[in-house]
């Protein structure tokens, strides 16, 4: 071949400027070993090249140097760059988003770690406040039934007391009324006191009644019938206070209709017993 | 200091194997102009994404010193091809197309550089400024090659030239460039 022909042909400038393919370069190295006068030429090319570059150089700006050190890890002594922000740059694989990439610095982990620091205090936060809540919603409720237990324990005193008032005043008379031939089992007890006129009556065993119906206790004066007010069978074992009488001669419970009548129906009389009172 | 001020082309690159920061120094300060000025020539309207590429560049230089072969080339010759190939990329890269949201993408891409290659003629720098000199049939070959990246079979395509003229006309142009670097 001739290679001065060669050399003419150009491809040593597509060689050098990266246009040749690769059959034309693999072909011009091959050639460039053979022939020396190739390779001058080609090395005047690249030294004509290089000068006209170095000619027509552009200055970069002067971080890109302590960038590039930064990231080889050969910080710059030599240089003054102290008055330059350092900036920690990654080297990319891609060139998207370049920007974003040299302020995302933090790692990924770290980033992850944070965030999930604060999901835990959050959660812990709120498990707090619930607990606090519940505790206090458990200290009202326990607070009310406390009231609550006070209360009935003072009215369960104040019957008792009455009770035993009752019992154990000596002007009090106690009647025991008996079942009559229509309610052989029913029975009460009237504690009456004859000096304060109270009246008081424990259900001992009267059978329940439809709900339309009502037990009412009359005093007999004179063989006149007295209301006393009305009662509940389910009223046993409580010491009822009943209207006041100063006199009564017996005490009559008979079966009414509910809310009780003016006068009493005797056929239906539950149960009697007479006082020790004279007529 | 004993710190050499200059090395001869040799010394420079054993240094740089054996990974010696101040020959790496040195070659920055030799040689980051003339890289950024061919970046600059490839990616025209950006000088944040070049100064990007001239980055990558050197950590690239740095990174691959080892697989430079003197016997191919001067050492200049491999960065300087290291820097075209960088500035290509970027180019064709999602980010530099999204900053040209202006511009016709990508089915007249090759319209699109066409156009743009004409029109570019206002203040070139460089090896622009001698492609300045050649005729225009040769010059666009050039640009859309060199600073453009596409194959000659793409350049063909796009230009609608058989591919043996494409690569004639280039060669061409390449020595009439080498007669202007002079």
């Amino acid at each position: 071949m001739n290679v001065q022909e060669y050399i003419e042909s150009g491809i040593i400038e597509s060689y050098v400027m990266g246009l040749a393919s690769e059959p034309e370069r693999a072909e011009f190295e091959r050639l460039c070993a053979e022939h020396p006068e190739l390779l001058a030429a080609r090395k005047k090319f690249e030294e004509r090249l290089e000068g006209y570059a170095s000619e027509n150089a552009v200055s970069p700006p002067p971080e890109v140097k302590v960038k590039v050190l930064e990231a080889i890890g050969k910080p710059d002594s030599r240089a003054e760059i102290a008055s330059i922000p350092p900036t920690i740059v990654t080297m990319r694989n891609d060139k998207e988003e370049p920007r974003e990439k040299a302020t995302a610095g933090t790692p990924f982990i770290l980033r992850l770690l944070a965030a999930a620091s604060i999901v835990l205090f959050l959660a812990m936060g709120y498990l707090y406040y619930q607990t606090k809540q519940e505790n206090k919603d458990l200290t009202d409720t326990n607070d009310r039934l406390k009231t609550s237990l006070d209360t009935t324990k003072n009215v369960l005193d104040r019957i008792v007391k009455e009770q035993a008032d009752v019992v154990s005043n000596p002007n009090v008379t106690v009647v025991n009324m008996v079942g009559t031939t229509v309610a052989p089992k029913s029975s009460a007890n009237i504690y009456w006191d004859s000096a304060s006129s109270n009246v008081y009556l424990v259900v001992k065993n009267m059978p329940k009644l439809t709900s339309d119906k009502q037990y009412q206790l009359w005093a007999l004066i004179d063989n006149k019938p007295k209301d006393l007010g009305v009662f509940d069978a389910t009223d046993s074992k409580v010491i009822l206070q009943m209207k006041n009488t100063q006199k009564a001669q017996a005490f009559a419970i008979t079966i009414q209709q509910k809310g009780g009548s003016p006068s009493p129906d005797l056929q239906k009389l539950q149960s009697m017993g007479k006082t020790l009172q004279n007529q | 200091m004993g710190i050499p001020t200059t090395y001869t082309e040799q010394e420079l690159v054993l240094a740089l194997k054996q990974r010696n920061d101040q020959a790496f120094g040195f070659l920055y300060d030799n040689y980051a102009g003339a890289l950024y000025s061919i970046i600059k020539q490839i990616i025209t309207d950006n000088s944040e994404l070049a100064s990007d590429v001239l980055q990558e560049v050197f950590i690239n230089i740095w990174r691959k010193i080892e697989t430079y072969d003197s016997t191919k080339g001067r050492l200049f010759t491999w960065m300087l091809n290291i820097a075209r190939n960088a500035s290509i990329d970027m180019l064709r890269s999602k980010s530099y197309q999204n900053s040209q949201k202006n511009q016709e993408l990508p089915d007249n891409v090759y319209k699109g550089v066409a156009n743009q290659t004409v029109l570019q003629n206002v203040d070139n720098i460089g090896l622009k400024k001698v492609l300045e000199k050649l005729k225009p049939e040769h010059r666009i070959l050039v640009e859309l090659a060199y600073f453009k990246g596409f194959t000659h079979e793409e350049i063909a395509e796009m230009m609608v030239i058989p591919l043996g003229t494409v690569k004639t006309r280039i060669r061409n142009a390449l020595i009439q460039l080498r007669e202007y670097l002079k």
